[in-house]
């Protein structure tokens, strides 16, 4: 395998609040490829948004970021400001939830596209005018032309997450962070951004991180899933071989949950209990107290990132569950 | 087919002007015109005594009647328009533009900035405007630069408060933060994209702050701070026929009555600035 493009060593972001020390993010380590789409996925406030920002170095005080973001050779952590400028929007792009808000609305969008394509090319003139037709052509929008002069409020939300798709891909970028990009869209537009986002990346080069909390989105554009839990990732696999089979008690508990479409009719699983307080975390693994599987061994030490790739399953497989092998005994997933 | 036609019209040119604007637009602009051209508009010169005609009431030959020196009350209601609005303007355009500034600066950094923007509006809003506005004057001495001054010293606390109000609040949107993915730089942010978003609370204001302006240049030009006779201001027109009011009371009541025009007619303005500048969905 080629060499990861970014590299994420030990990444921790930590917020200091008068209510006590939150561990958003808590001792990431994450590989990704050349070309690839991982899929980070996790409950609301499993810190998946929060590590995206933390590569971009976006998290505002009182958050602080630490560990390594290896990109292309350089540790993004330890970069000056102007270079951390360079460094978004030129080489790493992100795209937001709400296409709703990540548009100024008092801006035409072609001005909008404009003023990235002047920060990080040597466009100019009608040049630049092509360029931005080109990318709303690019991402699907029709007669671009005419649409440069509109401003973002006669724009439909799915309009509006392509415009902010060809915003992002204005300059090329390497990397794509998006962070839900489809949550706040209905299932027909979803599946349209998505496929734009799969055929976008082909062509461009790029890779993506995809943060989503919806396992089918995964299933149908990731071709690795990172699973998040309260700050930490607790498995890594190839999508297919997640679904098939979870190695961690987490992991199996989302895909108990979500209905499976299509398939015949079962009684939805829930997870018992909530995500733990982040200012609080449980001794050993943060999921042990909601967990069928938790054994004293669970809760005495934090259990670390495994290696439990086989000679059946070449790709790499990582789990932080002790119990992994149980799982695969017992925990079939019932659908 | 009708459906088509409805649709090619632009939501822009649907919008029609509110009436409160158009009746604004009107005041203030009669107003300017004064101010721009008084030599036109005005019969008499605003100085020019005449003891042929004193103390006269409104005829058509003075239309707001004379003073004591004969001096015609319209042609010099017509000249303060010059001085007043110059007033509206002056009083109010520096703290405009530095509390826009200060506000958009404290809004978007915060902290230790922040804390100091605040204490200074602590301190400054725990005296009463004018009170603070005539200390001021006092140690700077009367007349109209002074009183710019003074009145700019204190009145950038507004803007500052509005502003940073309102970039606090937009600072939150995601295009703020799209605007950090994109690479660009802080003052390309607050300036570019947060600002226009921010600015139309202290557009309105500035309105109605014109129109305190001028009573604020009125009131000391009353009190003898402000603009200093025989200069035409009305504020001064108003103290010169305060010994005649039982008298002669068309030489206080006309300057008096141009003042709460103006007032009234940049309120006007600013109720439809804000009907216009409000953002739509």
């Amino acid at each position: 395998m080629s060499e990861p493009i970014l590299k994420l060593n030990n990444l921790c972001t930590v917020f200091h609040t008068a209510r006590g020390r939150f561990t958003a993010v808590d001792g990431v380590n994450l590989e990704l490829f050349p070309g690839e789409v991982l899929g980070l996925v996790g409950e609301s406030g499993s810190g998946k948004s929060v590590t995206l920002r933390s590569i971009l170095r976006l998290v505002r005080p009182p958050g602080r970021v630490s560990g390594e973001v290896r990109w292309r050779g350089r540790n993004l952590l330890s970069l000056s400001e102007p270079q951390m400028r360079q460094v978004r929007g030129g080489e790493i792009s992100m795209i937001f939830q709400e296409p709703m808000t990540a548009l100024n609305p008092v801006l035409p969008v072609g001005e909008q596209i404009a003023e990235t394509l002047r920060e990080h090319t040597e466009l100019s003139g009608n040049a630049l005018r092509q360029r931005a037709i080109e990318l709303l052509e690019l991402v699907g929008i029709p007669s671009p032309k005419e649409r440069l002069r509109d401003y973002p409020h006669q724009f439909s939300g799915g309009m509006r997450q392509r415009v902010m798709i060809a915003i992002a891909l204005a300059s090329n970028p390497k990397l794509l962070l998006a962070d839900e990009p489809t949550t706040a869209l209905d299932v027909t537009i979803q599946d349209q951004i998505l496929k734009l986002l799969l055929r976008l990346k082909d062509t461009l080069g790029m890779s993506v991180i995809l943060v989503t909390h919806d396992l089918g989105v995964v299933a149908q554009t990731c071709e690795r899933v990172a699973v998040m839990y309260a700050g930490r990732i607790v498995e890594v696999a190839p999508a297919a071989e997640l679904f098939a089979q979870p190695r961690h008690a987490y992991t199996l508990g989302l895909l108990n949950s979500v209905p499976g479409a299509g398939s015949t009719r079962r009684p939805l699983i829930p997870i018992p209990g909530a995500p733990p307080d982040l200012t609080a975390l449980p001794p050993g693994c943060s999921f042990a107290p909601r967990c069928a599987f938790a054994t004293d061994e669970c809760t005495a030490q934090r259990p670390p990132l495994m290696d439990i790739s086989g000679p059946e399953s070449p790709a790499v497989r990582l789990t932080a569950c002790i119990h992994h092998d149980a799982l695969s005994a017992a925990g079939e997933v019932t659908r | 087919m009708a459906a088509p036609a409805l649709l090619t019209v632009k939501p822009r040119a649907r919008r029609r002007l509110k009436p409160s604007l158009v009746a604004g637009l009107v005041i203030i602009g009669a107003f300017v015109l004064m101010a721009l051209f008084p030599q036109v508009i005005a019969p008499y010169s605003p100085t020019a005594f005449d003891y042929q005609a004193v103390l006269q009431g409104p005829t058509a030959k003075h239309l707001f009647g004379t003073d004591n020196f004969g001096r015609d009350v319209f042609s010099r209601v017509v000249w303060g328009a010059q001085l007043d609005m110059q007033i509206a303007l002056f009083t109010t355009l520096f703290p405009f533009l530095f509390g826009t500034l200060i506000g958009a600066l404290t809004g978007y950094y915060g902290r230790w900035a922040d804390a100091i923007f605040g204490r200074v509006v602590d301190i400054v809003v725990t005296f009463p405007f004018l009170v603070l506005v005539i200390a001021i004057v006092a140690v700077l001495g009367p007349g109209l630069k002074n009183m710019y001054i003074a009145v700019s010293a204190v009145g950038w606390i507004t803007y500052g408060r509005l502003i940073r109000a309102e970039i606090r609040g937009q600072k939150r949107a995601e295009y703020a933060l799209a605007g950090q993915v994109m690479g660009y730089t802080p003052a390309r942010i607050i300036f570019r994209h947060l600002l226009p978003n921010a600015i139309t609370p202290a557009i309105v204001y500035w309105m109605t702050d014109m129109a305190l302006g001028i009573l604020l240049g009125s009131s000391l030009g009353y009190l003898g701070l402000g603009a200093q006779p025989p200069t035409a201001e009305w504020g001064v027109l108003i103290a010169d026929g305060k010994n005649f009011l039982a008298t002669a009371w068309w030489i206080s009541t006309f300057p008096g009555l141009a003042i709460t025009l103006a007032g009234v007619g940049f309120s006007l303005l600013g109720d439809g600035l804000a009907d216009l500048l409000r953002p739509r969905g």
